[in-house]
């Protein structure tokens, strides 16, 4: 019966006219929204015409129909960074999103506020590092010299010889787990904070209850703290799925020529294409690679909303 | 209600659709003029030559010309930050040009580390400057579209060529494209020499390299034995580099001696021909060179991933004894910052050895007056007569303004005492505690020297900057002026990663030459290189 009364939703006899002017303090205070989204989100999408031109800057675009998509499915270099692009996102999505779970869980378990409160702070800095200075502090920790902190540990402990240090960031095998280890140092922090809220709003009593009828710390995890933050785990997931297009700045300042195969994604592949050219770019190609990745970036955000209203009962757009 | 909503939404999708599909091509570009358009089939250059033909058949007729020239009431200039800036009193150096020309400058100057990313809006707006500063791709590609002044005959009869007093008149000539010009530069590009740690030297007893024999025997004795005089045998290596190849032409600077005769890109070759140095046996050769080195340590394990201050501050740290670097005032801050740390600052600036031949000279940045320039003459007569004048405008672009920039009175700046007459340079206006060095040409660079008087800044000039610099310009040739073409715009991108990615493959992978050469080829390397040379040899 109540739920009949909700689903009846009224409906104004008013004109929409009478009801913007009605509602034109609201519709004023909305605005400057508006004039912001038209200018800097809207309007730019005209550029997207340019995908199908060829267009240097300089003289009139000239229509050139899909030559540029078909060139960009003919080269490898795109496909390279196509898949790499999700590989690395997904990975590294993945991976971020285990390591914040099991550092809030961790984090959870401390009992003496004050370091927990320290470890938390220590653990949020990296993530307000820039990923260039990342990128630096990196470079010399990974060097392939006893100068570099993991080279002169493994040496110490002698899984490395003086003199044949590993190259992280220079050999191709390695330079993804390296990169992934980089991400988890600088984002898992400030991925815990989601989790932390989570886990400050489980009902200490099922603890109590629990620990009443003989639960060990493990069982209570397991069978209170872990479902508890299932549903958070899910909406993090799914809402950074939508964003895994994004890859740009990470991979940029961490990848040079010899990994450039297991690096290059789709953001540095248009960068190389309109920068590194050594010539006037042809901006109707990049602006074709980068109409792809939107619409992929747009198709999972769509399919993350579907998957969103199936779990969780409501979108995430 | 339903119905009005659908209306209103239908007609808002219509507008976007509309807007998306009309607003392509309309604008008024001053590229669209009929001379440089693409229907007739014509290059930009071509039409460009036509309406230069026209417009000034032989000296006489420039002569003519020259004389009828009226002279503009203003000039538009676009400049990066190598001129002074605002904040560091650009204003007087505007006022100081308009005196001495007796026409009104109006600078264009946005942030430097931005400049090509307004260039490209300015040139898409059409609303262009009479005179624009650009790189060497930039000059290529615009001079290719149609962007620039052909100023081959203005230049041909100018006073400053016909007057002998640039020596070396073929640095203009190696920024012709097709025989025609259309920039000038008024300094050289400059280009990197090869330092050598004269202490480091002395310590295994060996001299100054002069060929490959020679310098792989240093190579060894610093990689192996104790250079540094620390007592530590092999706790040093030879060379560090900035990657393994650069980013930008002349491409291979930073290990000339490695490289040699290969030539990573496009050049022109001794037949006239354009080729791609990558495909040619030279690189094969430069290849292995450069593995082997780096197999036996002598270059630095992390030369992949080094920015050029890593290998800067390696130097200083003296971890490695041969530095190729930049020619001129680098030769001092070198010096210095090794005194700095409590090491012999003493670097011996090496000629070239006999395999490299010749350092490259990178293609210094050219003044080009832009093709919608009203009155181009003038404009070169007043713009570029005086920058490079040898006297008081030539003054004015080196050391900036008399009173803001230098001074000849007697004072004491940034506690350096001068003497009354004595030309020193001022205190910079934005960094306070430094001395400026110059304004927008190098003196050690520029292609004219002083006539009207001696060069006042002269005497600043440290001895080593000045021998480093001596030592390259005697030993150098310039990288050639690659055009920009369709086909360079369209597969250039690729094909220099693969390129990139092959060589750091072979040198830090240790993989085969012949197979990743193979793999060039497989992956479409061979048929976009072919591709770019063939558009290049049209």
């Amino acid at each position: 019966m109540f739920r009949q009364k909700k689903d009846k939703v009224p409906v104004s006899t008013r004109s929409l006219g009478k009801r913007i002017y009605y509602y034109r303090g609201f519709y004023l205070m909305f605005l400057p929204v508006l004039i912001f989204a038209l200018i800097f989100y809207y309007a730019p999408m005209l550029g997207i015409r340019l995908s199908f031109y060829d267009y240097k800057g300089i003289k009139d675009p000239v229509f050139t129909g899909l030559k540029n998509f078909e060139k960009m499915f003919s080269m490898k270099g795109f496909w390279a960074a196509f898949k790499n692009t999700l590989e690395i996102s997904i990975i590294k999505l993945l991976i971020n999103t285990g390591a914040a779970v099991v550092i809030s869980l961790l984090l959870n378990e401390l009992i003496f506020l004050r370091f927990k409160k320290i470890a938390q702070t220590i653990i949020y800095l990296p993530h307000f590092m820039s990923w260039v200075v990342t990128a630096s502090v990196f470079t010399l920790i990974l060097s392939p010299t006893q100068e570099g902190l993991v080279n002169a540990f493994l040496t110490t402990l002698g899984f490395v010889e003086k003199g044949n240090e590993i190259y992280f960031l220079g050999l191709r095998n390695l330079w993804r787990p390296a990169y992934y280890v980089i991400n988890i140092w600088k984002e898992t922090g400030w991925g815990t904070i989601i989790f932390m809220a989570t886990l400050s709003g489980i009902n200490p009593e099922l603890y109590e209850a629990a620990s009443i009828d003989g639960a060990d710390r493990w069982q209570r995890m397991k069978f209170i703290t872990i479902p508890a933050l299932m549903n958070t785990i899910i909406t993090v997931l799914i809402l950074n799925l939508a964003k895994v297009m994004n890859l740009f700045e990470s991979v940029f300042v961490l990848q040079n020529h010899a990994v450039v195969r297991q690096s290059d994604v789709l953001a540095t592949y248009i960068y190389t294409q309109t920068f590194n050219s050594g010539a006037l770019p042809n901006y109707g190609y990049t602006t074709a690679v980068g109409l792809v990745r939107s619409l992929v970036g747009c198709a999972l955000v769509l399919i993350c909303n579907h998957i969103s209203k199936r779990i969780r009962g409501r979108g995430i757009v | 209600m339903r119905g009005k909503r659908s209306l209103l939404s239908l007609i808002l999708v219509f507008v976007m659709v509309m807007s998306l599909a009309l607003t392509g091509c309309g604008k008024d570009d001053p590229a669209k003029d009929p001379d440089v358009s693409e229907t007739d089939g014509k290059s930009g250059n071509e039409d460009n030559k036509d309406a230069q033909k026209d417009s000034d058949s032989g000296k006489d007729g420039q002569k003519d010309a020259k004389d009828e020239v009226k002279k503009p009431e203003k000039i538009k200039v676009m400049v990066d930050g190598t001129l002074v800036t605002q904040e560091n009193g650009r204003a007087a150096f505007e006022k100081a040009w308009t005196e001495l020309t007796g026409v009104e400058i109006e600078i264009i100057q946005p942030d430097h580390d931005a400049y090509y990313d307004v260039v490209g809006q300015t040139i898409a707006s059409g609303d262009w400057p009479d005179v624009i500063l650009l790189g060497s791709t930039y000059y290529a590609g615009y001079a290719s579209e149609g962007v620039l002044w052909d100023m081959t005959e203005a230049w041909e009869n100018s006073d400053m060529l016909a007057s002998g007093a640039i020596p070396n008149p073929e640095l203009i000539d190696g920024l012709k494209i097709d025989g025609r010009l259309y920039g000038i530069t008024p300094a050289r590009g400059n280009g990197c020499v090869t330092y050598i740690k004269k202490a480091w030297l002395d310590n295994v007893g060996l001299g100054v390299p002069t060929n490959y024999d020679e310098y792989l025997k240093v190579l060894d004795a610093f990689t192996t034995g104790d250079p540094d005089g620390n007592g530590v045998n092999g706790d040093t290596y030879a060379v560090s580099s900035a990657g393994l190849i650069g980013k930008e032409a002349p491409y291979t600077n930073y290990l000339p001696e490695f490289y040699q005769d290969a030539f990573p890109s496009f050049y022109m070759n001794e037949e006239g021909k354009w080729v791609d140095g990558f495909t040619e046996p030279a690189m094969v050769g430069a290849l292995e060179r450069l593995r082997d080195a780096y197999q036996k340590g002598y270059i630095d394990k992390e030369s992949l991933t080094n920015g050029t201050s890593d290998c800067r501050n390696k130097f200083y740290e003296d971890k490695f004894g041969i530095f190729t670097y930049w020619a001129g005032t680098w030769g001092t801050n070198l010096k210095k910052n090794l005194e700095a740390n409590g090491l012999d600052g003493e670097l011996i600036a090496m000629e070239p050895i006999a395999e490299v031949g010749a350092y490259l000279e990178r293609q210094a940045p050219v003044w080009c007056i832009t093709s919608t320039c009203e009155n181009p003459e003038a404009v070169f007569d007043i713009f570029f007569e005086t920058m490079l004048d040898g006297g008081e405008g030539q003054r004015l672009w080196t050391y900036g303004v008399e009173g803001v920039h230098w001074s000849t009175v007697a004072e004491e700046v940034c506690g350096n005492t001068y003497t009354e007459g004595q030309f020193h340079m001022l205190e910079n206006l934005e960094k306070e505690g430094t001395q400026y060095t110059k304004n927008h040409i190098d003196p050690m660079l520029s292609i004219r020297k002083f006539t009207a008087f001696e060069d006042p800044g002269a005497w600043q000039i440290a001895p080593e900057a000045r021998n480093s610099q001596e030592t390259f310009n005697a030993n150098s040739k310039l990288v050639p002026l690659v055009l920009s073409t369709e086909e360079m715009s369209q597969y250039n991108g690729d094909l220099t990663t693969l390129k990139n990615e092959i060589v750091a493959n072979v040198v830090t992978q240790g993989m085969d030459i012949e197979a990743e050469m193979q793999r060039f080829a497989d992956e479409g390397g061979a048929e976009w290189s072919q591709m770019i040379v063939d558009s290049l040899n049209r």
